[in-house]
């Protein structure tokens, strides 16, 4: 299926919400280390369900520059339009 | 078989004969797993190493290498030793982070090692900005993509089995890092300490798996280096694809039925974790005869529950192997037995923090008893012995289960850091390489208790921060991984303060206050010790190394400085100000308790 940004941040926010504790506010802002508490070996599995949830794969290089939920939602739009896959 | 000692070159050279066995590269997003034979290999690094060439490198000079992909890295740091050039391996950028920690830490060894290039990829290029200008030795950055592309010949250079292989730094918790000089004569001689006397490896039969990162000696030595020796066939998937995926491991190790894979206690534990819902007879485990666990303290709990969980899968484990190693001295220094599995002694925790490994009776409550796992014993023409971490001249190696510090000498031990003779001389005491862990020996088999720089010492009784850590991290809402203890005598000197420092996503005071009790309780249950403070955190203010280690050291400067609870995160301004806050009010204990004075 594809994609529009919004879509893109509901179901990312929806993804990162089931990995951190209820009381955590997840925003686009929100970073996921820093803010939301998820270690190292945590974000690696939001990165496994984010590929299930996106049909993608998201790979070393797309997270280097990446801190918060907002660089995620670039970082799988821009591999979501690689694949012609991102609604304007 | 008697084999006299190659250098990686030759043996690379030696391989290359071999039509059938390989490195085989696993990727991601794809099936096609491209393999290449040995043949293919040494073809593919003479073009790299005739390209170094053509760039006015020289035999001697050093290379770093920044390359996220194991082809990529295989093939330059091969190229890089048949031309006699020194590669520097460093860890690329793990984003999630600031970036300012990793460019200074890579930085620092590219001025270090005094490294003339850096081989990195486009991506990575960018990020590395103005670095350039800030290494006086750096000539350039250059792209692997184009390296690909090379088509330059080798011209023969004469490497010699007492010649720098490669600068292995090593990102401890405890310092910067530091580059581990190891020599041709180094790698040659622990590849045949732990391949044939401590694996049996057959030539050419058995099989590895590794997702290990290349830029670490586990992987590099153990999966890239030491086959070539045994011209066995290796499988490489990218450490991402094991973290997001643990599955992909075993189905790897299944697929290719490894015989031989590595991985620390942490992999074992996220396969219990995460490995769900496999469907029977969809997994097959039984040619595993070699899972090595090493590379950070052995919990003998994690391994049981995976031998549990994948026995179905025909694991067995008897095929555990636990070990014990450090880049100084070039991979492994000790082997478990093959095919005894986990051996783990229960001794007294109360007489081992007296300095004892006494076994526990049945008598010795549960509280007092600490599984201490043995990582087997020393390789022939190597040794391990234990002193006291004064006896700085290794004069009088302790007796049987007397704790001390872990010293070790043979081929395989480096001969020292590069550039940096000071903390040489120190690592070395009377011909034995210090290893700055604490052991006991007991018949020859070694058993590791933790690191002597971080060892907590209350009344003359030896406590480790890990289990601590480990005890701590069983209170609910502290985050795993996220919890630091460490000792502290500053300013009064008299005794050690035992402190422990942890984050947690809960911001209700009173939830707080109940979890410092919890973990008092823990704590003292487990230890017999009681915590002079705990330090309660926001996620993300705990200082980490850029390979996402905790730093010890540097936590207790800022502990002692008053400034461990200054957040990292830049987001957000109001919640800087909540922690400093924090700070101050938690600061109270800590100046009162420190400075002796209220401020």
């Amino acid at each position: 299926m594809s994609w529009t940004h919004a879509q893109i941040v509901t179901e990312l926010i929806r993804v990162i919400q089931s990995h951190v504790d209820d009381c955590e506010r997840v925003d686009a802002a929100s970073e996921l280390v820093g803010d939301l508490g998820i270690d190292s070996l945590g974000v690696m599995e939001v990165m496994a369900d984010l590929e299930d949830s996106f049909s993608l794969v998201i790979d070393e290089a797309d997270l280097r520059d990446v801190a918060t939920i907002g660089d995620v939602a670039k970082a799988v739009e821009t591999r979501l339009q690689q694949v012609g896959r991102l609604q304007p | 078989m008697s084999d006299s000692l190659r250098t990686v070159v030759q043996a690379l050279e030696d391989a290359a004969e071999s039509t059938r066995t390989g490195y085989r590269f696993i990727e991601e997003g794809t099936t096609a797993e491209p393999f290449l034979t040995y043949g293919g290999v040494e073809r593919a690094t003479a073009r790299f190493a005739g390209a170094f060439q053509a760039m006015g490198l020289n035999k001697g000079d050093r290379l770093a290498l920044i390359l996220p992909d194991n082809q990529d890295f295989i093939f330059a740091f091969l190229g890089a030793l048949r031309a006699g050039i020194v590669p520097v391996p460093i860890y690329p950028p793990a984003g999630l982070r600031k970036l300012g920690g990793y460019l200074d830490n890579t930085l620092h060894i590219i001025a270090k090692s005094g490294a003339k290039m850096v081989v990195t990829d486009t991506d990575i290029k960018r990020l590395l900005g103005r670095i350039q200008a800030r290494a006086s030795d750096l000539r350039g950055i250059v792209t692997v993509e184009s390296l690909r592309r090379a088509k330059d010949t080798l011209v023969p250079v004469h490497v010699d089995l007492d010649d720098t292989a490669f600068l292995q730094f090593t990102s401890g918790s405890t310092s910067q890092p530091k580059g581990v000089i190891v020599s041709h004569r180094n790698i040659a001689a622990n590849v045949q300490a732990f391949m044939r006397d401590g694996l049996q490896v057959q030539d050419g039969v058995d099989s590895g798996v590794s997702w290990l990162p290349l830029y670490h000696d586990m992987g590099l030595i153990g999966f890239v280096l030491a086959p070539l020796y045994h011209r066995t066939t290796v499988s490489f998937m990218p450490p991402l694809s094991f973290l997001k995926r643990p599955i992909r491991w075993l189905e790897a190790i299944s697929r290719h039925r490894g015989t031989i894979s590595f991985g620390p206690n942490f992999a074992y534990a996220l396969c219990v974790k995460r490995v769900r819902d496999v469907a029977p007879n969809t997994l097959d485990l039984s040619h595993w005869r070699i899972a090595g666990c090493g590379a950070e303290p052995i919990r003998a709990a994690n391994l049981r529950a995976f031998a549990e969980k994948f026995a179905p899968f025909g694991f067995n484990a008897r095929h555990f192997l636990p070990c014990y190693g450090m880049a100084e001295a070039t991979l492994a220094i000790s082997f478990g037995r093959m095919g005894e599995g986990i051996h783990a002694e229960r001794v007294d925790s109360i007489k081992l923090a007296e300095g004892q490994a006494e076994l526990a009776s049945d008598d010795t409550s549960a509280d007092e008893v600490a599984e201490v796992v043995c990582c087997g014993s020393s390789f022939d023409d190597h040794e391990i012995a234990i002193f006291a971490l004064e006896d700085v001249d290794g004069l009088h190696p302790l007796a049987d289960r007397a704790v001390g510090e872990i010293r070790i000498r043979g081929a395989s031990v480096t001969s020292g850091y590069y550039a940096e003779p000071e903390i040489t001389r120190a690592s070395f005491a009377g011909g034995w390489m210090r290893t700055g862990d604490l052991g006991y020996l007991v018949e020859g088999r070694l058993y590791v208790c933790g690191r002597s720089k971080e060892i907590i010492i209350v009344n003359g009784r030896n406590y480790y921060p890990q289990d601590m850590e480990w005890e701590a991290s069983k209170v609910r809402g502290v985050r795993k991984g996220n919890v630091i203890a460490f000792g502290t005598r500053k300013p009064l000197g008299d005794r050690e303060r035992v402190v422990i420092a942890f984050e947690t996503n809960i911001a209700d005071e009173h939830a707080r206050e109940a979890m410092k009790k919890e973990l008092r309780r823990v704590v003292r249950q487990a230890t017999g010790l009681s915590v002079d403070d705990v330090v309660v955190l926001d996620p993300g203010v705990l200082p980490k190394t850029s390979s996402g280690k905790l730093k010890r050291a540097t936590t207790r400067e800022l502990y002692e400085n008053g400034q461990i609870f200054i957040r990292t995160s830049t987001r957000d301004g109001s919640a800087v100000g909540t922690a400093k806050q924090l700070a101050e009010s938690q600061l109270g204990y800590a100046r009162h308790a420190l400075r002796g004075k209220p401020s």
